[in-house]
């Protein structure tokens, strides 16, 4: 629906779900019947192409991890279809669902959660070179050690047991875990959220190279809209479980339609100094509703800086240009403008960065002498 | 080597000299945690100091594993014993935590002393709903009835933006996304108006827009009762926004020590560099990050000289012997032969 993807072009997506929904019971009646249900995710249609990455963005609570699950198939949709490489995965059983597996991979928000403290960070990473039987048994070692060199740990790390290591260490185990079974896709949930921005650089920069090489494409689960601008080719924006813009990352950057997008833009921190801080007015104040009882008509309409009162019973359909581009705001076309960009300058120090441009070009020269000699 | 040993010390303080007025609440000098293991012995904290006033926030940050965790246990005195071994001072409104009776560590923890903790999963129990847990807290820590303690709950997470905090309140940590669990971490932590905060990466699963308001609360409540915050985190953008003052960590050490405003204005230490100049700008989109080549050293065996030296680009013959933490400019410390930075570009 807003996107449409294979007609055209021979390409097949690798990940494409129609209509997808998923509701959580939170309280049954006596005959177990649902009283209280959470719409996690409400009618969501997307398609994931080869050698793409699709972030998604939205406030906490909004559904993207829901979302990542459904894409993979971890949980059962509660509506709609998932397919993955042309194959109708909605209702398939269990087992048939884990040798697909292997080709969609999933990065966990929480890593300390996804690793088991009693393997080693070896035993973990060559697990599903196992099961999968990727790798003959005499080489697993070696190729384990390649992959913690690609993520940036000391192969002699191997030996040792999750506890021993910090926070964005684990995160990086994580990754080399998902890498392993060599997928053709990636969801990462928050995958580099937990690592100092060095580490971060280095991580995006493996991706990236990975996906340039492998055609890998990821779906990018983050909050952090400078990372996702950095790696995004399209970004999907969601609130209380809806998609409400979906389109190129540069113009969702630099020319944001919905109100909810602009809002999130203009409420990133920026790494200057406090006396040169953008001002905060543009932010979203109020609080998000409870996605147990959202909002009738257009689900931001309690928070929209441009609400007005038909907002309280439109539909929140898709309105998608001839571009792809898509958003769920009925009025958009009459918002005032907002330069995206505007928003999100940085200001300068020319002296710091004369320091960077001195970094980066004795850095590169140290890397040419270390190859020459 | 003793005369480095008094540099080292001189940070904390000469800040506090600085301004007086303001009392600080922790002052941590010289801290080691080194953790012996069967075959090998890790330092992971070597010789930090630093001190937070009263309310102030300071931020920690630096490359993943060069112990700003393992700092903040070992001054709650959170590590197992049996492995970590915890020498220095740390000195918290005139108790010496290293050296207070288990007992009364348990009693100040939770109740003057609060920690967000990393991983929030880890930290909440899954058998029990998330209201039950933060009133535990607070049953433990004050004179109140059941019903009070609820009603105080109900608040706190109303506080830390949780829609439906009633319903929320009889929900199991695994029902929850994954920020409102570190949500719930921040609403027990503040739930007894702390004197001192730890938070490690509390925000780091929670969206700008909610970060934003959650780090305002911080603030708001800061002003109200002049808790003293330790904000550890690897997101540049919320040391600018929300912090006053700064120590930047490198293989367990401090290497670079100043305001917020100093930091990115000008930064005085080549780690630091490399930081700021690998984050991703906003405003421009190049197709690589300049990362900062290669990898922490093996603490087990770290290089003697500078730590930072084999992925540093401005290293001379100089960086094989240990720089002290030096003032490169009122109040601006930093761990480094080539500070000040201003010589480095034409
Ligand atoms: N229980 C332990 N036993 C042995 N080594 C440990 C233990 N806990 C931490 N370490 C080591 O101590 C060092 C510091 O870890 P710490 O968790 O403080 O890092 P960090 O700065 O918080 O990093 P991150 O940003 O990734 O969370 C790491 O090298 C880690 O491997
Ligand atoms: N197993 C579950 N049982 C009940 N409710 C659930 C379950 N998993 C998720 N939810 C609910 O679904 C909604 C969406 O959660 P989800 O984890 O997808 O959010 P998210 O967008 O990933 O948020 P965050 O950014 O905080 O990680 C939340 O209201 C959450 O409480
Ligand atoms: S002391 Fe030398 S190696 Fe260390 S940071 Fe300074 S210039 Fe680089
Ligand atoms: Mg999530
Ligand atoms: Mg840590």
């Amino acid at each position: 629906m807003t996107q449409a993807p294979s007609s055209a072009s021979a390409v097949k997506p690798i990940i494409e779900v129609r209509g997808l929904g998923k509701n959580f019971v939170l309280k049954r009646s006596v005959f177990s019947r649902p009283l209280v249900q959470i719409r996690a995710v409400d009618n969501v249609t997307l398609s994931l192409m080869p050698g793409e990455t699709l972030a998604i963005v939205g406030e906490s609570g909004c559904g993207k991890s829901t979302l990542g699950r459904l894409l993979m198939r971890l949980i059962k949709p509660s509506t709609g279809e998932v397919f993955i490489d042309g194959q109708n995965v909605t209702n398939i059983s269990h087992a048939e669902m884990r040798q697909q597996r292997r080709h969609v991979q999933l990065i966990f928000q929480d890593p300390y959660a996804s690793l088991n403290p009693r393997m080693t960070i070896a035993q973990t990473i060559a697990e599903p070179l196992m099961l999968h039987n990727i790798v003959p048994a005499g080489q697993r070692a070696k190729r384990v050690a390649e992959l913690l060199e690609m993520v940036g740990l000391r192969p002699e790390q191997a030996n040792r047991y999750p506890h021993e290591f910090s926070g964005g260490q684990r995160q990086r185990v994580v990754i080399a875990r998902a890498l392993a079974p060599e997928p053709k896709a990636i969801i990462c949930d928050e995958a580099v959220s937990a690592l100092d921005v060095s580490i971060q650089a280095q991580i995006l920069n493996l991706l990236k190279d990975l996906q340039n090489r492998l055609g890998l494409a990821f779906v990018f689960i983050s909050h952090d809209l400078g990372v996702v601008k950095h790696i995004a080719d399209r970004v999907a924006v969601m609130y209380l479980g809806k998609v409400v813009e979906i389109g190129a990352s540069d113009e969702i950057f630099s020319a944001p339609r919905h109100p909810y997008t602009r809002a999130l833009l203009s409420a990133i921190p920026v790494a200057a100094p406090p006396s040169h801080q953008r001002s905060r007015a543009a932010r979203l104040h109020g609080d998000l509703p409870s996605p147990l009882s959202p909002p009738q008509g257009c689900r931001l309409h309690t928070r929209c800086p441009h609400a007005r009162p038909e907002c309280k019973t439109v539909s929140m359909k898709l309105d998608v240009e001839a571009s792809g581009h898509a958003n769920a705001c009925a009025f958009w076309r009459d918002l005032p403008a907002q330069d995206g960009t505007e928003g999100v300058r940085e200001p300068r120090n020319p002296k710091l960065e004369k320091l960077f441009v001195a970094f980066e070009a004795m850095a590169a020269r140290s890397a040419q002498t270390v190859k020459g000699g | 080597m003793s005369t480095s040993q008094n540099i080292l010390h001189a940070p904390s303080a000469r800040s506090v000299r600085a301004d007086d007025a303001v009392p600080s609440v922790l002052d941590v000098s010289n801290l080691r945690v080194v953790f012996e293991g069967d075959t090998r012995t890790v330092t992971a904290v070597d010789g930090v100091s630093f001190s937070v006033k009263k309310g102030r926030t300071l931020a920690i940050v630096g490359e993943s594993g060069s112990g700003k965790s393992v700092t903040s246990l070992a001054l709650m005195r959170l590590l197992p014993e049996h492995t970590a071994r915890v020498s220095g001072n740390v000195n918290f409104d005139g108790r010496q935590l290293l050296t207070e009776p288990t007992s009364t560590m348990r009693s100040l923890r939770g109740n003057r002393l609060a920690m967000i903790f990393q991983e929030p999963m880890t930290s909440l129990n899954p058998s029990y709903t998330v209201g039950e847990q933060i009133k535990e807290v607070i049953l433990r820590h004050r004179q109140m009835s059941k019903k009070e303690a609820a009603e105080r709950t109900i608040a706190m997470l109303r506080l830390v933006r949780i829609p439906s905090p009633e319903t929320r309140y009889h929900q199991y940590p695994h029902n929850l996304s994954g920020g409102m669990r570190q949500r719930v971490m921040i609403a027990m932590a503040l739930a007894c108006d702390p004197e001192l905060l730890i938070a490690d990466e509390p925000t780091t699963a929670l969206d700008v827009t909610i970060q934003a308001q959650v780090l305002e609360l911080m603030r708001e409540l800061q002003q109200k009762t002049g808790t003293a915050i330790v904000l550890i985190t690897h997101d540049l953008g919320v040391v600018a926004e929300s912090c006053d003052d700064v120590i930047v960590m490198y293989a367990g050490q401090v290497v670079e020590q100043c305001s917020v405003e100093e930091l990115f204005t000008f930064p005085q230490h080549p780690y630091t560099v490399g930081l700021l100049g690998s984050l991703p700008r906003l405003d421009e989109k190049r197709e690589r990050l300049a990362a900062i080549t290669g990898t922490v050293p093996d603490m087990a065996n770290p290089p003697a000289g500078c730590r930072f030296q084999a992925r540093c680009p401005f290293r001379i013959n100089k960086c094989a012997e240990m720089p002290a933490l030096m003032e490169v400019s009122q109040s601006h410390f930093s761990r480094c032969w080539r500070a000040p930075m201003e010589d480095l570009v034409p």
